[in-house]
């Protein structure tokens, strides 16, 4: 039987194709496609133990703004963390007085919407970095991080 | 068809009567081959070809280099180790305890750089530069400008003297003048500490607080009026308070710009050691 060189080509072509094909399927899958602005709500700690007597007080308060308000509503504090956060954590760092006053300077610094890119670090795309550490009056406890830089890249 | 397997045989008979000739096994070859990649930046793969090198041959040179690799990879402790290797009788031997000194400032190990230091910082003037820098990143002020300024030449001179006067002067803020000033005016604190739009802010939020405070207690909204009372309070004592905590970070930044520039002046100098002509 002659076998026809163009047969042979053909049939070269074929085997090649399927031999060499993609089989990354996962690449060209359907993705589902979330747009929301993630946020730290994981890290959110809803207890209401009292482990201090300023939890008495903080715990509630900020519970019922998480679950009523902030949770609903996004989010949409510009910085990281969030001034309820900011408050939790200065409260257990320092104490009830002392985290107010705190937090009652940085609404102030979240008020001022002027400046902020070329005043803060960046955390994520969305959010500028202002720790508590800066602000408990301890200047051991003050790292600078240069303006702009990326402290997490993963929002 | 006669064409083709001429053509076939010419290429066939060239891969035997061209072969390779060079012996990339010899020492020589091997350095040179080191050298390139030592030029190239491919510091990693020339150690590995120096220190094939160095099992047949000694060459304090190849092992200068190779600490110097070692270097530039942010290999510290390696390239230490490799310069302690430079005997005495070496060319490298001074260049090696520069590069010593060197690795010592950039590790920023007090006791490990000062030790090193006091041995060999009198042997030599040129170790003194770094020696003085190091004493400016670390806090020790020194009195007389003129002695200090004494071991630069003329044009480090003029940096490393900016450098000097920022160390006696730093352009601090004053906390507690931050906090008064934020008392007496809201806001003016923050402005003082070059805070400007957290001044104005503040010294919006508290006054607009304390207007409808006032309005509300005039009109006997005894409720609201509290509630106002409260937030101005809040506004007034955290802006007092962030004041303060502003003229901190004030001068946390004035010694991060401090160290930064002239971590980076030195790093532009290579630390005072001249450059070698290795890859020149």
């Amino acid at each position: 039987m002659i076998i026809n060189n163009k047969i042979i080509l053909i049939f070269f072509f074929l085997i090649t194709q399927s031999v060499l094909a993609q089989t990354d399927w996962v690449r060209w899958e359907k993705s589902s496609a979330s747009y929301q602005i993630k946020d730290d709500y994981e890290n959110r700690s809803y207890d209401l133990s009292i482990e201090s007597i300023s939890d008495i007080l903080v715990k509630p308060v900020i519970n019922a703004y998480w679950f009523f308000i902030s949770d609903v509503d996004g989010a949409n504090c510009p910085f990281h963390p969030s001034c309820s956060t900011f408050l939790v954590q200065s409260v257990k760092e320092t104490n009830i007085f002392q985290g107010t006053l705190m937090f009652f300077d940085r609404f102030t610094r979240d008020t001022n919407v002027f400046g902020r890119l070329s005043h803060y670090p960046r955390y994520g795309k969305n959010h500028f970095y202002d720790p508590i550490n800066l602000y408990t009056l301890s200047s051991d406890r003050i790292k600078i991080i240069p303006v702009n830089t990326f402290v997490n890249d993963e929002n | 068809m006669m064409k083709i397997k001429i053509f076939v045989l010419s290429v066939l008979l060239t891969f035997p009567i061209v072969p390779q000739e060079i012996d990339f096994n010899l020492p020589h070859n091997i350095k040179l081959f080191a050298d390139f990649l030592f030029c190239e930046k491919d510091y990693l793969r020339a150690i590995v070809e120096y220190k094939k090198y160095l099992n047949t041959t000694e060459n304090d040179t190849v092992q200068f280099k190779i600490a110097l690799a070692y270097s530039k990879m942010n290999e510290f402790n390696l390239a230490f180790a490799n310069l302690e290797k430079i005997k005495r009788a070496s060319i490298f031997y001074q260049d090696g305890i520069s590069e010593k000194l060197k690795l010592l400032f950039i590790q920023n190990n007090d006791s490990a750089f000062y030790q090193f230091a006091k041995n060999v910082v009198s042997s030599d003037i040129k170790y003194q530069k770094l020696y003085l820098c190091y004493g400016l990143l670390n806090k020790i002020k020194y009195g007389d400008k003129n002695k200090f300024l004494a071991a630069f030449d003329n044009e480090e001179k003029i940096s490393v003297e900016k450098f000097y006067e920022q160390k006696l002067n730093p352009n601090y803020k004053s906390e507690v003048l931050a906090g008064i000033l934020s008392a007496i005016i809201p806001g003016s604190g923050k402005i003082y500490t070059e805070e400007y739009g957290d001044g104005i802010t503040s010294f919006l939020l508290t006054g607009l607080f304390s207007y409808l405070a006032y309005t509300n207690f005039d009109h006997k909204h005894y409720t609201r009026a509290w509630i106002f009372t409260a937030l101005g309070a809040g506004f007034y004592a955290g802006n007092v308070y962030g004041s303060v905590a502003s003229a901190q970070i004030f001068n946390a930044k004035v010694n991060f710009e401090f160290e930064n520039g002239l971590k980076l002046y030195l790093e532009e100098k290579n630390y005072f050691i001249p450059e070698y002509e290795f890859c020149k």
